[in-house]
């Protein structure tokens, strides 16, 4: 098998390349998927199993599925078995409500616009390189508060009322705001655990075992009834706004643990150096505790906040319309009725890519800061 | 440390008092919004739905409609308040709406231990069972054996069981979530019967590619009243919503269409005249405009329009009227005189 | 045998060569219930090179880490360069300025590259521009004789060449006192070397250096003076040769008889 036949002085033997099979396309299917018997019935199953789900999957999702349709009954009437294809064309009905919710259509170049700031927003944020970075970090800090004001109106703009919010839009803000939020207060919390006050060690500890304890469900089913009952009616603080603190308030508290446990991770050394160097406790932990924590944290951060934004659908419980509970109200609709498989892929699909998108993200970013060798 | 408490209780005490009071002004805090929230569901077939441009539809956001005509004299002045069957009454009762119109039946315990105040039946529904054509049964008798996909914890499935009970047959549950899963599981085989509120099945129904092969059997096995709702303490606002839901019974019953009620300003029928605000001030009895009624019908119809619009015949969920046909035909529906 | 190198020029001039820059009088320190210093009493003048050995346990690490006070002490007092450790965040912050200190495991931070880790503490507790510090970071890491390593991370440099940009790191804020805690024990033998001589060449330009280490070699070459702690107590300070000629305890020769065996 060697092809170092030919010898060498003691000390001259140069870097040979490695034998053929082991390398290459042919050398990992011979390792991966053939190389004892168990192995080969796993992959011909594997493969049996594949071609019978994939091709039908692919033949209902695409090939034979409807795109135009005025209703549920022409979009079937255009098919070879009624209900034998996927028919989209309810989706594609059904797209402004999808995104916007309810918002008015003639207003809808404003969420358009915030979604583009959004974006803008994002990028500045999550890549180092980008040009004019310093200003667009203060752009960041600016921008909810120019988007709130173009999403909600006041100031020139006009007001819509933040009921009218649906739809993938609402997801957006939900999600965005509870993870930028959440991650400096939760920092904070993590800190305060650590502190070695112990008043605000057990405030803090107290608040994260609060609200870990409770189900989010429960804190938003808080939020939407039983603090309208404490104040008198008409004082109506904004259903949004208390989903959005609630959402915010119980992403810290996660956030503040997974943190913990990249602070922890720290050498005590890496304390000692900074303390040793004369930085205070603010400037250590800017500098040198707190890059590294986060650093380490990332997958759990990254899985945080996958799982709240996965976590917004629950406003379907207490009324909001998200896009899951638009894809339900429009089942109630009596022309499309009856289209479900269609509805809650299309979320599935919608979600997939978000979340897919930040688990990408997160391995990139490791990768950028990874420094060693 | 005495006084922050004392005062803490008193804030809390005021709050609670301001609370019961406000409740008083629910037709002034809707004039002075100028848009009347209905609490609604977040879709239920027929009965209340968004259209692709987001505008809601059906038979409760029709009568929500109707309760606008008649209060801001524009029946598109609505915003509808979506709620799920756990957070509707919440949701009225801290003021987040102003009146419920939302497929929910009348009860003893909503009634007096929620403290809902109702207001008639615009919907008399309740509990059927809907089979294949194919499996030959004719009617509720026969379902000895049978698996029925039935929604846990609603008062359908302890009807569903009490029913079988009493009538010495046996039946397998097949336990669903929502209405979609039923449909599935219906349509699959999995479960030979489904049973939930007659409204439901025919919705359901109604999105099956063959409905024609299935039937809703004749024995309704529940009373389902289904009826608006509004909060304790606001008697005027009760009256209100009362009266609304009358004016469309009573408009079907004296022949009052929203094509004709023009020409009915000049009737002969004193009850009419009244009724449309031609005569008299009950209007204004109500706190509202002279032509509180005549908006209604005009901008949303009486009764039999809204019915046939939304769930009658020709609409996909195709049902009959039933028992809530007028009195006078055979059903239920009955408005006390406009005198 | 180790070498000596040309001098450089000091790093300070120090007014008062005899001024006592370090003072601990009777100090005690317990970790929990157990006591792990008993009545320290030591002096150390400004310029003086001090060794400290002993067997493992003895305290001596707590010792030195006492005197920039990431270790308490419960009893007794500590005087660095006038002023006292007490629980003073303010004084902590001064003296830690003053005082530089090479740990065992480096502790380099790792997410800055080398330039990074020396001009770090120049900028943001001195309140240095960052081209004159990055500057003074690139003087001292010549001076250990690495700056072709600048711009690389801690991660990719050996244990030699990462000790000696610690030792740059803590130069770099110009101390009166550099502590050395066993900088060489976790080092590999073939780089052992170069530390030490970074460590003798220091020593020749009048900085205050107190060292733990086992290297009797550098005691011998550099120290003015070499204390054996045993068991949290100081047994023996004297010069080094008569340190290794005549100890006068049986605990300091029976230490120095398992050390200078092999």
């Amino acid at each position: 098998m060697a092809e170092a036949t030919e010898t060498y002085k003691v000390g001259q033997h140069p870097d040979l390349p490695p034998p053929r099979s082991e390398v290459g396309v042919i050398g990992w299917v011979k390792y991966n998927l053939l190389s004892t018997p168990f192995n080969v019935i796993m992959t011909l199953l594997a493969i049996w199993f594949l071609w019978s789900i994939i091709p039908p999957i692919f033949e209902w999702a695409v090939l034979d599925s409807v795109w135009t349709a005025e209703s549920r009954k022409a979009c079937w009437a255009k098919m070879e078995v009624p209900e034998g294809a996927a028919c989209w064309a309810f989706i594609k009905d059904r797209i402004g409500l999808f995104i916007y919710g309810f918002y008015p259509a003639d207003l809808r170049w404003r969420v358009n616009l915030s979604f583009v700031l959004m974006v803008l927003a994002i990028v500045s944020v999550l890549y180092e390189n980008m040009p004019g970075r310093k200003f667009g970090l203060w752009y960041a800090v600016a921008f909810p508060f120019i988007t709130g004001w173009l999403l909600v109106g006041g100031l020139g703009l006009t007001h819509v009322d933040t009921d009218q919010f649906g739809g993938i839009m609402l997801t957006f803000i939900i999600g965005i705001t509870g993870i930028s939020f959440s991650l400096p207060i939760g920092i904070l919390l993590a800190l305060g655990r650590r502190s070695k006050l112990p008043v605000i060690r057990v405030l803090c500890v107290l608040i994260i075992e609060f609200i870990r304890g409770v189900p989010l469900i429960a804190l938003l089913f808080i939020a939407s009834t039983m603090l309208n009952y404490f104040l008198p009616p008409g004082t109506a603080f904004d259903l949004l706004l208390r989903v959005l603190i609630m959402v915010t308030v119980f992403s810290s508290a996660y956030i503040a643990e997974v943190i913990r446990g990249g602070l922890q991770g720290i050498p005590n050394g890496q304390y000692e150096a900074a303390d040793s160097l004369g930085l205070t406790y603010t400037k250590a932990h800017l500098l040198i505790i707190l890059p590294q924590a986060l650093k380490i944290s990332i997958p759990g951060i990254v899985n945080t906040f996958i799982g709240l934004y996965k976590d917004t659908t629950l406003v379907l419980i207490i009324g909001m319309l998200d896009p899951l509970g638009v894809g339900r109200a429009s089942l109630a609709d009596a022309v499309w009725a009856g289209l479900a498989r269609e509805v809650y892929i299309f979320v599935a699909v919608f979600f997939f890519i978000c979340c897919f998108s930040m688990s990408r993200y997160s391995l990139w970013l490791e990768k950028r800061l990874s420094t060693e060798n | 440390m005495r006084n922050k408490i004392t005062s803490v209780i008193a804030a809390l005490g005021t709050a609670a008092i301001m609370s019961a009071s406000a409740n008083a002004g629910t037709l002034d805090d809707v004039k002075k919004r100028g848009a009347l929230r209905c609490v609604v569901s977040t879709g239920v077939a027929g009965f209340a739905y968004p259209d692709k441009s987001g505008v809601w539809k059906g038979f409760d956001i029709d009568f929500c409609r109707a309760t606008a005509a008649a209060v801001l004299g524009d029946a598109k002045k609505i915003k509808a308040v979506t709620s799920t069957g756990k957070t509707r009454f919440t949701k009225l009762n801290s003021g987040e709406g102003d009146v419920l119109w939302r497929n929910t039946t009348i009860t003893f315990s909503r009634d007096v231990g929620v403290k809902l105040r109702f207001h008639g039946v615009n919907y008399y529904d309740g509990q059927g069972f809907m089979v294949n054509k194919k499996l030959g049964v004719k009617s509720a008798k026969d379902l000895g054996g049978a698996s029925v996909c039935i929604q846990t914890g609603t008062t359908t499935e302890l009807n569903l069981a009490d029913y079988f009970h009493e009538h010495g047959m046996k039946y397998e549950a097949v336990t669903i979530e929502t209405n979609d899963e039923a449909r599935q599981n219906y349509m699959s085989g999995r479960c030979d019967v489904y049973t939930t509120d007659a409204s439901g099945l025919a919705a359901t129904r109604s999105t099956f590619p063959d409905p024609q092969n299935h039937i809703i059997l004749p024995e309704i096995i529940s009373k389902e009243p289904l009826g608006p709702a509004t909060r304790h303490g606001d008697d005027q606002w009760s009256d209100i919503i009362t009266w609304v839901y009358y004016a469309t019974v009573t408009a079907e019953e004296l022949g009052v269409t929203s094509a004709n009620v023009d020409k009915m300003k000049s009737s002969k029928n004193p009850e009419i005249l009244r009724m449309l605000g031609v005569e008299g001030n009950q209007g204004e009895e109500l706190g509202l405009n002279k032509d509180w009624a005549y908006q209604i019908i005009k901008q949303v119809g009486n009764y039999g329009e809204i019915f046939e619009r939304n769930i009658g015949k020709k609409t996909p969920v195709g049902l009959a009227r039933g028992m809530n046909a007028l009195w006078t035909k055979g059903g239920l529906q009955y408005s006390p005189p406009f005198r | 045998m180790i070498e000596k190198l040309k001098p450089e020029p000091a790093i300070q001039s120090s007014k008062d060569a005899s001024k006592i820059i370090i003072e601990i009088t009777g100090m005690h320190k317990w970790f929990g219930a157990f006591h792990v210093l008993k009545n320290i009493n030591l002096k150390v003048s400004t310029g003086e090179r001090i060794v400290i050995c002993g067997p493992s346990g003895s305290g001596k690490s707590t010792l030195i880490r006492c005197i920039n006070r990431l270790e308490e002490h419960q009893e007794g007092k500590i005087v660095v360069d006038d002023v006292e450790l007490t629980g003073d965040l303010k004084n902590i912050e001064i003296i830690r300025s003053e005082v530089g200190i090479v740990f065992q495991q480096f502790n380099l931070f790792p997410h800055l590259t080398v330039l990074e880790n020396c001009s770090l503490a120049p900028i943001w507790v001195r309140n240095m521009a960052k081209a004159e510090a990055e500057d003074l970071a690139l003087k001292y890491l010549e001076r250990v004789q690495i700056p072709e390593q600048a711009k690389k991370y801690p991660g990719q440099l050996s244990g030699g060449q990462q000790q000696r940009v610690a030792i740059a790191r803590s130069l770099c804020m110009n101390p009166k006192i550099m502590l050395f805690d066993e900088p060489t024990s976790a080092l590999d033998p073939e780089m052992i070397k170069e530390v030490l001589d970074v460590m003798v060449e220091l020593a020749e330009t009048g900085v205050t250096m107190l060292v733990v280490t086992h290297e009797m070699g550098f005691a011998t070459a550099v120290a003015d003076r070499v204390i054996f702690m045993d068991e949290g107590e100081i047994i023996e300070q004297k010069p080094p040769n008569e340190f290794f000629q005549n100890p006068e305890h049986d605990r300091t020769k029976l230490f120095l008889s398992q050390i200078l065996a092999h």
